[in-house]
């Protein structure tokens, strides 16, 4: 126990290190985006959560359906991130070899990881349930007990898929230790899809669905429905059920409390007793059957003409190689193109061409913000990813001017295929207008020109060299600067649009006059805005890179 | 036309001199092997020329082309090889030394063959087409110095040449940089490695705190600090009071 501590105490002293160690400016920037996000996200649940409240029948019963949704979601968000960070951090962590060579016990080194995965997987998730929960306490006026009580409870909840993780892993490499990292991650994520998929049908999914009717009997009973709480057996249900029982006493806290913790406690005992059977061992595993196999058949097997295709077949074998970032990427793909074919079944009442209109906006302004998110996570880390082959770059015959924009091309063309096909299909679905089906498209051009642009220049102003794992890089301090530079850029740029999409609403569906000044004005000022946004980081990331010690 | 000079070259990190006022001048056809304890300024002085380090004060001609006015061209005559043997974990050797043969445009002419030959120097057999994050140090060191011979630079900067490296290729890389000596490339090794620096420096330079103690041949060494052994000039050179 007492090395299990001296791990722990080692690893938060090298992390109170890292923080004293940033500059004044980014300490500050760093505290100021953290405290802008968690206070928007409060602003925008309360806001939400009044408005349900005051809506007869049925707004508490589906304000008490959306928290456990919304739990339900973070519990298999947590599952998925806890599942791709573990490989690295029990399995594939320099760090391990020298934990590993000390007289320690390896449930000592197992613990001690398990915190730091549950930390570095858990603490964007915690960042939105933190201001989530806090916004459900005022609003139900909960008393002073609802606010510890219910932070103790996420943070014992969020020990339950870290250690399920670790289990699902070890469980997986001590079976077939001749498995790869690849293949470990798939195993886990279709095994957890799996579960997701059977928890949604024993919980009847057809509560979620949009509710249309006009008979009040109906609506009655729908209330009702709303406020049985399904899938007992589920941990986020617990968890809502300690919210709850605060609101209205319609569930026992109590009783729901202990039952987290207990479950809690006893996954992390398993998954400490199945570390005590079989970590040591799984470890070795990996190491002696990591990377053997010959590689015969590669875009560089044989030298490239030229510098820019030899830099692209890199960065392309470096991502296909590595399983957390096409993982990760493809899990977003995939939950992109459920909620773009979702939008064929729009409901009833956006048959009018007004409420479409609105809908392709929305759509678009959803849009650009995940692609500011992707960018992010998969475009921010890929100058910091150089980290092995900078001593390289840097003394070659190339510039990073050139490295820099190879690597912009790349991204570019990735990012507008996503926004096109994205937004393209989304407006089929929707029915738009022919002119706005495809106006959109074009200004998503510049979205994704502006963003890969300001997600590579920070990326290369704030880059982690002593850093492997993209999302750790992207978690840092830069990330996440990057992180609100590029949702403001998608807020400043729907700021832009609104007045040429006003006038264009108003005159289609209102047959007000159209100003063309400014609408011609607002998408002139848009062009120039994006020009300024696809230059600018650029330059500051090639002068960054230019003028830095490696 | 000499093939590397640097100029009162300085190098400061924060508030510590890290390197002050270096001069050397080096030609074709010299081993110069820069000796110094731990934290004396080698590898520093090494990432400057490399341009992995931008000097604080003075400047480095490489082939006649300043480092800073055109760094392309000046890096484009030499072959770097860092302390540390980094290769990107998810490439394989064969792939890394292509990477490195596409940016410096190495000529296709004969190219396979060239490589195979350069493989059988270093001994490396078929864990080439394996992913590098299982290679051993000595393993990586054997690629990079395949890679660093395949593009042929004229200036060669090796740090720690010997580390990690087993009796045998130890041997091979002792006896090519005494080849390549005589094929007219210019060699900068920094090392600790006495015997290696006796056994192949034209020029040897003594380093500590950032001051350059000593430059010359070993019996210039010998005369001035008294001494016959190499050890004992090293450590009588190196000592905090050291003749320079």
């Amino acid at each position: 126990m007492n090395d299990f501590l001296l791990i722990l105490r080692v690893r938060a002293r090298m992390f109170f290190a890292s923080i004293r160690s940033l500059s004044a400016i980014r300490a500050v920037s760093f505290v100021f985006v953290i405290a802008c996000f968690v206070l928007g996200a409060y602003y925008i649940f309360i806001r939400v959560f009044g408005y349900l409240m005051s809506v007869e029948v049925i707004g508490p019963g589906l304000l008490d359906r959306l928290i456990e949704m919304a739990l339900f979601v973070f519990f298999i968000m947590l599952l998925f991130s806890n599942v791709i960070t573990s490989f690295s951090t029990f399995y594939n962590s320099r760090e391990l070899d020298f934990l590993f060579s000390l007289p320690v016990p390896p449930t000592s080194i197992y613990l001690a990881k398990l915190f730091e995965n549950c930390l570095y997987a858990s603490w964007a998730t915690l960042t939105i349930a933190f201001p989530l929960i806090i916004a459900y306490g005022v609003r139900i006026g909960a008393p002073i007990l609802y606010y510890p009580l219910s932070i103790a409870s996420i943070v014992i909840y969020l020990f339950i898929p870290a250690a399920v993780a670790s289990m699902l892993i070890a469980i997986l490499l001590r079976i077939f230790p001749k498995l790869g990292a690849r293949e470990v991650i798939m195993i886990s994520i279709a095994f957890i899809l799996g579960l997701t998929y059977l928890y949604i049908k024993i919980n009847n999914p057809g509560l979620l669905k949009i509710f249309e009717t006009e008979n009040e009997q109906t609506l009655l009973l729908f209330a009702a429905q709303l406020t049985t709480v399904g899938g007992v057996y589920v941990p986020s249900t617990w968890l809502s059920n300690i919210l709850r029982g605060f609101s209205d006493g319609s569930a026992d806290w109590t009783f729901s409390f202990l039952l987290l913790s207990f479950v809690s406690l006893s996954t992390v005992l398993i998954s400490f007793l199945i570390a005590k059977a079989c970590y040591v061992r799984s470890w070795l595993s990996t190491g002696e059957h990591a990377s053997k196999r010959s590689r015969r058949k590669s875009l560089l097997f044989h030298p490239q003409r030229q510098v820019a295709r030899t830099i692209l077949f890199k960065d392309l074998l470096v991502f296909v190689r590595e399983p957390t970032q096409w993982v990760q990427l493809s899990i977003f793909l995939i939950l992109l193109a459920v909620y773009v074919f979702s939008l064929r079944k729009t409901p009833i009442y956006f048959v009018f061409p007004l409420w479409r209109t609105i809908v392709a906006f929305a759509n678009f302004a959803y849009i650009s913000f995940v692609l500011a998110t992707l960018g992010v996570r998969f475009m921010f880390p890929t100058m910091s990813l150089e980290r092995a082959g900078i001593w390289f770059i840097g003394s070659a015959p190339i510039s990073f001017k050139k490295v820099l924009l190879v690597k912009y091309f790349f991204n570019l063309v990735t990012a507008v295929v996503i926004i096109e096909v994205l937004l393209l299909s989304a407006n089929l679905f929707i029915r738009v207008g022919r002119g706005l089906y495809f106006l959109l498209p074009i200004i998503g051009l510049f979205v994704a020109a502006s963003l890969v642009s300001i997600n590579l220049g920070l990326g290369s102003r704030f880059p982690h060299f002593h850093e492997d794992n993209p999302s750790r890089i992207a978690a840092g301090s830069g990330g996440i600067i990057t992180a609100l530079i590029s949702i403001a850029y998608v807020g400043i740029s729907i700021v832009i649009l609104a007045t040429p999409a006003y006038n264009y609403l108003s005159h289609t569906f209102m047959r007000m006059p159209v100003n063309y000044l400014l609408v011609y004005s607002g998408f002139a000022f848009f062009v120039l805005f994006n020009i300024f946004t696809i230059i600018v980081p650029l330059r500051i990331g090639i002068k960054s890179l230019e003028r830095r010690d490696y | 036309m000499n093939r590397l000079v640097i100029k009162n070259l300085k190098k400061k990190f924060n508030n510590t001199w890290a390197l002050e006022g270096l001069n050397l001048q080096l030609n074709q056809g010299e081993i110069f092997v820069l000796l110094g304890p731990n934290g004396a300024g080698k590898t520093t002085t090494l990432k400057l020329i490399a341009g992995l380090l931008r000097p604080t004060e003075g400047e480095i001609v490489i082939e006649g082309t300043n480092l800073n006015d055109d760094p392309i061209k000046a890096k484009s005559y030499l072959g770097y090889v860092p302390d540390e043997p980094f290769i990107y974990n998810k490439l394989t050797g064969r792939e890394f030394i292509n990477f490195v043969a596409g940016i410096y445009n190495v000529s296709k002419q004969n190219y396979e063959t060239r490589l195979t030959e350069l493989m059988e120097t270093f001994d490396i057999g078929t864990w080439v087409d394996e992913l590098s994050e299982s290679y051993s140090h000595g393993m990586k060191q054997r690629v990079i110095m395949c890679q660093l011979l395949l593009h042929n630079p004229n200036l060669v900067l090796i740090d720690e040449p010997l580390v990690g490296l087993d009796p045998k290729t130890s041997k091979t890389v002792r006896e090519l940089f005494v080849r390549l000596k005589e094929e007219g490339k210019t060699l900068f090794i920094s090392t600790h490695t006495l015997s290696f620096a006796r056994e192949v420096a034209t020029k040897i330079g003594i380093i500590n705190r950032g001051e350059l103690k000593f430059i010359g041949d070993i019996e210039e060494l010998s005369r001035i600090s008294g001494k016959k052994d190499i050890e004992d000039i090293y450590l009588k050179l190196s000592a905090d009071n050291g003749i320079v």
